[in-house]
């Protein structure tokens, strides 16, 4: 828990004023917690909501002469939760008692949003409506009568813009003078009601909640609302529990849907003459993309055109070859490294300190250049396509593509966050894995990013080492892809549980701000390059150690077996040794090894095969440890070895006999 | 403001969770998670901050 200070307001509270509860509630992503940091004054906790990972945030606030407590409940779509965050916003209504519930909701989502104000005004809370995001609306020329829609929800509705700050001396002066007992009421069709009337007729405890919203949520089975009955009621909750199962019995096929049905049907009758659209409007060039992405038949080609021109083209070709050439090849084997060994070897008289700063495993020759020469370009045009597709709002959009397939695998598209996350660094996106909802999906997230999500400076070195050879980016693509899939589907199968639901507000696609992508890349890059420069001069030293002690050799003896099972000459050992310190640098001991003639193109695919697959760099095993526990950490890390070298050695095996490369 | 790169959500830099920096990477990754989604996105630059903080001061 936190707590951020701000300036005092400028309205003073008197002394000893009571406090009042404004609680925020709405869809994710409508302005909530604009309109929260818009409201609150002096002070701001953020803390855990007891007992659950769910962050709310609370603020006290000051105005109309009146002293107020704002809180700001997590995302809610509907009264009946789903998600934990659900859970707990309900909670905050149930026990907290709010004195105003402000409901935020989007004006250009209005039909949908407007089905919970409809759900909170017949819980009998003391709602007031904000339309938010009024100004946007207009610019796609909807119109929204305010005062009308007012006038039929019986409720304060307030059209309002909250990032431009309009709305809000409206928005507190209807909190100040809220009267709860005003408010519409709806009708529901005769039979619905007449089921309703029975249950709610049985309720003689006092609630929060309406009878009539409590019998709604006995129907639709809410098993907190039925626990809470039952505390309730004492000896009567029997009589409660059997009427309610009589009648989800008697509508077992289709209660849900006609539920739904019949507050669509409410809402429309209150939209009708309230919501006024233009009569073709204009389908945006976003709301298109949009809508593209997320459809199987035009999603999946969007997405191998995004990998193919991004990936390939942009960080492939581009970043892992023009500038990788120029910067490794021309600037530091050309001029910049015989200049150095020049100066090292005219300066320092002991061959052993000349061979640690640029020998063989130099920190200058081979630390420094693989940083600066191969990794920094690798990485500069990766974050950059990364921080494109980030602020375009393509991610959430692949989310929804995939969550299909993510199913086979026991996963959700919420998965795709730390997948995505792992193409940038493995070791971060493990760490990411918390977010999902059960075991089964973090082990099985974990294992899939360990064994095939390479990190973008393996990724980028990879593609440059496998574009020299026709087919080897394809077999490897192939490789990664089925061993991807296999892993997955066999994982879900081991494991067997349910697969949670997931679905997320889509926020809008938009063009990429320049400043916002040149941030981010630049913030990430400075992140990285801090990272990864002491790790390979530390490699490096370790390399040297190793070599004047002759560790190093017997090292690459012992490796010797595992790399000719594979079909590897001995020297990829070498390779392996360095991507235990981090899978990128043995990526570019990869790159060297090809660039000095030492490897055939299908002793290239095994072995970039098996360094993707092969036991995550040291960072990622211990960021297994702590998230996962050492024995999961140590068996997925045994299991991935086991992978990769067997994946190498069929690989090896199969190009052999089919002679493809 | 942090917009969050995946959900959308707009969050201030103090609100966002920071790394815990026990991951083996020297001085931790400084990027700040979304509280809503956990993704992780980086810390606004100092440089466009500060620059930031100029253009107010002069405005005022």
């Amino acid at each position: 828990m936190f707590e951020r200070k701000r300036s005092l307001p400028a309205d003073g509270t008197p002394a000893g004023a009571v406090t009042r509860k404004v609680a925020l509630v709405g869809n994710p992503n409508v302005g909530k917690s604009v309109l929260f940091n818009a409201l609150t004054g002096a002070y701001v906790a953020v803390s855990n909501y007891p007992g659950t990972s769910v962050e709310v945030s609370r603020g006290s606030a000051s105005f109309e002469g009146g002293s107020w407590e704002i809180i700001d409940t997590p995302g809610m779509y509907s009264i009946l939760p789903i998600t934990e965050e659900e859970r707990v916003a309900r909670e905050i209504l149930l026990t907290e008692r709010p004195d105003v519930v402000l409901h935020v909701l989007d004006a250009r989502n209005l039909e949908r949003m407007l089905v919970m104000t409809l759900q909170l005004v017949e819980a009998g809370l003391p709602v007031i409506l904000v339309v938010n995001i009024m100004d946007e609306a207009e610019r796609m020329g909807l119109e929204i009568d305010i005062p009308l829609l007012q006038e039929k929800l019986g409720i304060p509705v307030i059209g309002a813009a909250t990032a431009k700050k309009r709305g809000l001396p409206e928005i507190r002066k209807a909190i100040a003078s809220c009267d709860a007992a005003h408010h519409a009421s709806f009708g529901y069709s005769r039979r619905l009601e007449g089921d309703i009337a029975e249950i709610a007729g049985l309720l003689s405890g006092e609630y929060t909640l309406s009878g009539k919203s409590l019998a709604l949520l006995l129907l639709q089975r809410d098993e907190e609302i039925a626990a809470l009955v039952a505390g309730k009621e004492g000896d009567r909750a029997g009589a409660i529990a059997e009427k309610v199962r009589e009648k989800t019995f008697e509508r077992r096929e289709s209660f849900h849907l006609d539920l739904s049905l019949e507050r669509k049907g409410i809402v429309k009758g209150l939209l009708a003459g309230v919501l006024r659209t233009p009569e073709k409007r204009r389908v945006t060039a976003g709301e298109r993309l949009s809508s593209w992405a997320v459809h199987p038949l035009t999603g999946v080609p969007l997405l191998l055109a995004v990998l193919y021109y991004g990936l390939y083209q942009f960080v492939g070709v581009f970043g892992a070859g023009t500038l990788v050439d120029f910067l490794e090849g021309t600037l530091f084997e050309e001029y910049f490294n015989p200049w150095i060994i020049g100066v090292v070897n005219g300066i320092v008289p002991w061959e052993i300190i000349r061979e640690l700063i640029v020998g063989e495993y130099g920190i200058i020759t081979l630390g420094l250049r693989y940083a600066v020469g191969i990794i920094l370009p690798i990485v500069a045009t990766f974050f950059l396509f990364f921080s494109v597709l980030e602020d375009s709002g393509y991610f959430p959009r692949l989310a929804l593509l995939v969550d299909r397939i993510f199913k086979k695998f026991g996963l959700t598209g919420r998965a795709v966050i730390p997948m995505v996350l792992g193409f940038g660094c493995d070791t971060m996106a493990t760490m990411v894995t918390r977010t999902l909802e059960t075991t089964r999906e973090r082990i099985i997230a974990t294992v899939l990013l360990t064994l095939a999500i390479p990190c973008s400076a393996q990724l980028g070195v990879i593609m440059a080492l496998l574009s020299q050879a026709p087919g080897a980016l394809l077999v490897w693509s192939v490789c990664l892809l089925l061993i991807f899939l296999v892993v997955g589907f066999l994982s879900a199968k081991v494991m067997p549980g349910e697969t949670p639901m997931f679905y997320m507000e889509l926020p809008p696609m938009r063009l990429p701000q320049l400043s916002n992508v040149m941030t981010k890349t630049y913030t990430r890059m400075q992140w990285y390059f801090m990272e990864i420069l002491p790790l390979f001069i530390l490699a490096s030293v370790l390399l040297w150690l190793g070599k004047i002690t002759n560790f190093f050799d017997k090292l690459v003896n012992w490796m010797e077996p595992v790399m000719a099972f594979i079909g590897l000459p001995r020297d990829a050992a070498v390779a392996f040794i360095f991507g235990f310190f981090r899978r990128d640098y043995g990526a570019a001991g990869l790159y060297d090894l090809q660039t000095k003639g030492l490897m055939d193109p299908r002793q290239l695919v095994v072995a970039a095969v098996t360094l993707t697959l092969f036991v995550p760099c040291v960072a990622q095993f211990l960021m297994m440890k702590k998230e996962r526990g050492l024995k999961s950490a140590t068996l997925i890390a045994l299991f991935v070895s086991v992978v990769a070298v067997g994946s190498g050695w069929a690989l090896n095996r199969f190009i052999l006999f089919t002679g493809i490369l | 403001m942090i917009r969050c790169g995946y959900c959308g959500h707009e969050f201030a830099e103090e609100e966002g969770i920071r790394s815990c920096g026990k991951c083996g990477k020297p001085g931790g990754c400084r990027m700040v998670r979304c509280p809503k989604c956990f993704y992780e996105n980086p810390p606004e630059a100092k440089a466009p901050k500060t620059l930031r903080k100029v253009i107010d001061l002069l405005k005022k």
